[in-house]
């Protein structure tokens, strides 16, 4: 159902490096857990597709930030793998020509 | 005084406590030896806090000024916990049992452990766990798995199994655990303790490591139906307030579900239990288990309870659409972890070669086949097919719960479909594993209440391994499971 390409394209998208080996059980795994998943399709289907869990609304917030103290912000940094200052330090995301 | 700790609730414990017959130092020592002695063979904690005597030193201070005040104090004071590794607890490590957060520290309390913390309990260790909360077994712990303190060659059940096994050895007198499709419940089943899976947005989640963020609740698992009830009360409620208005933006509050039946005083008479007998007895079920259901089923009888078959017309499609909702959920979830912001980090040349590695390196198998499919049902082509109906057939599920609920007031199934299944035998078959969950996902995919406690058991290789018995309820109504649970159990 689902090819060796197909993976490859679905890991490139989730940023996942994968073996041949991988690639490999994945792909029978992928059959048998869809093809049960794909019961589903017989459904017939009567309402939309509006998902509700019970009466639960989403509580909105103000866009507003929220004052930091320094101590947190420092604890939340220094997690960082990589951190200049009070930054986190990243390498460049845009190549040149 | 000798402390029995097999025998001990919270409530009987906190009674010891008050009378002065052993000190919350004394009770936390005594878990501390029982780990001691049993863990090694368990594997239930991934650490165990070197100041858990340090803060029953605190509680005990606590104690003597209300007594020196002659004040009550809270229940949960000075009473040892467990906590699931993907629950943020301050300055230290929260690793959801995974290698790319092996040394990751929290940065502030989930919700959870700020109410905890406020009632003083003894944080006493965090629990081992299936990596990110994915899996059945506590199998896919990057650091082996989670034992079954009832016959060692079995596994504890998942992914919540550290905190399980934790309480059934008598590790902890209660624990936290998080279910996403039955990872409370399951392992409480397998070990034969109680576990309850709340409301959908009645405990907060803010400080918990997201996964499949529709059906994500946190629970607590304890020895009885009333420890439960008691840590429930404790960590329910909105949270808006205690962080700034940082709060789970889900959480209910007392008026979003009617409360005009809260247990049977809201009724007046006992509830009635439904039965979705076409759902059950299938080939997957070990027989063992329909017989532990009937002996349940003819006990709440006897006990005035009115038991009525019920359909649910859906519900046999309640797993696929876990399985393609929950994975989902997971593929977005899981893109935090970059190995920038925080966790491993492997370098890989440029930014992209990062990601690939991080991941790859910090991942495990179930983690990496739930992100990719996810990505799959996800992908444009495939969202309509799968995801978009998913989540129809998901509002049909909850609809025929609804109805039956407009007649019996609990459902009742079976937990899991066998005992504890042993060590490696569902490891290389990842369907096999999702079919341990066909009866617990509906209470996530519904948002409803459930609860699993001890019912009976099933005879393997000459032991006696626990079964459970789970009751869902309205949205809202944990009363009446506590009431029904508690009756059950004869702890009432």
């Amino acid at each position: 159902m689902i090819t060796v390409k197909d993976l490859e394209h679905l890991a490139t998208l989730a940023r996942i490096e994968l073996t041949e080996d991988d690639k490999e059980s994945l792909v029978k795994e992928f059959d048998s857990i869809l093809g049960y998943v794909d019961q589903l399709k017989k459904v017939d289907v009567s309402l939309d597709a509006a998902g509700r869990v019970g009466a639960v609304k989403n509580v909105m917030r103000s866009d507003t930030p929220n004052t930091v103290s320094a101590e947190d912000r420092e604890r939340l940094l220094d997690e960082a793998p990589y951190r200049e200052g009070d930054f986190i330090a990243v390498k460049k995301i845009i190549a040149q020509d | 005084m000798k402390i029995d700790l097999s025998n001990l609730t919270i409530a009987t414990a906190h009674e010891h406590l008050v009378k002065g017959d052993f000190t919350s130092v004394e009770l936390t020592q005594a878990y501390l030896e029982e780990i001691k002695k049993k863990d090694g063979k368990i594997n239930a904690y991934r650490e165990v806090f070197a100041d858990a005597l340090g803060q029953a030193k605190e509680a005990d201070t606590k104690i003597a000024e209300a007594k020196k005040a002659g004040t009550p104090f809270g229940l949960l004071l000075g009473i040892p916990c467990a906590i699931k590794d993907n629950i943020l607890i301050q300055g230290r490590i929260a690793g959801a049992s995974s290698k790319i957060l092996e040394d990751y520290r929290a940065t502030y309390d989930a919700t959870v452990i700020a109410k905890l913390r406020r009632e003083g309990v003894i944080f006493i260790g965090r629990t081992n766990m299936d990596e990110f909360a994915m899996g059945g077994s506590t199998e896919n712990s990057a650091y082996g798995p989670t034992r079954n303190p009832h016959d060692s060659e079995r596994v504890a059940g998942g992914s919540s199994g550290g905190s399980a096994a934790a309480v059934a050895m008598d590790g902890a007198l209660f624990s936290l655990g998080t279910d996403t499709g039955g990872s409370i419940r399951q392992p409480a089943s397998f070990c034969g303790v109680v576990g309850l899976k709340p409301t959908y947005g009645a405990v907060s989640r803010y400080g918990a490591m997201a996964m499949g963020s529709s059906l994500d609740q946190i629970g607590p698992i304890g020895k009885t139906v009333a420890d439960c009830e008691i840590v429930f009360n404790a960590i329910r409620g909105e949270d808006t307030a205690l962080h700034g208005g940082r709060g789970d933006g889900t959480a209910i509050t007392a008026t979003t579900y009617p409360t005009t039946r809260v247990g049977s005083k809201g009724a007046g008479k006992k509830p009635v239990i439904g039965v979705p007998r076409h759902f059950l007895g299938g080939d997957g079920i070990d027989p063992a288990v329909m017989k532990a259901l009937d002996a349940a089923l003819e006990s709440f009888k006897s006990k005035g309870y009115d038991i009525k078959e019920i359909q649910l017309p859906n519900i046999s499609y309640a797993l696929m659409v876990y399985y393609i909702v929950m994975p989902a959920e997971v593929s977005s979830n899981m893109a935090r972890y970059d190995g920038v912001k925080y966790g491993m980090h492997v370098d890989g040349g440029d930014v992209v070669q990062d990601y690939l590695k991080t991941r790859r390196a910090g991942l495990g198998k179930e983690v990496v086949r739930r992100i990719l499919l996810g990505t799959y049902v996800l992908s444009s082509g495939y969202y309509d097919a799968y995801y978009n109906r998913a989540n129809a057939v998901r509002a049909m599920i909850t609809n025929d719960f609804l109805k039956a609920f407009e007649s019996v007031d609990l459902v009742a199934t079976p937990t899991a479909p066998g005992p504890a299944f042993k060590v490696g035998e569902k490891a290389s078959d990842p369907m096999s594993m999702y079919l341990e969950d066909i009866f617990t996902v509906t209470a996530n995919i519904t948002g409803m209440p459930a609860i699993s406690v001890p019912c009976g058991s099933a005879e393997k290789d000459g032991k006696a391994l626990p079964l459970g018995l789970q009751l869902t309820a309205r949205h809202g109504d944990e009363a009446t499971l506590f009431e029904a649970g508690q009756e059950f159990l004869n702890e009432i």
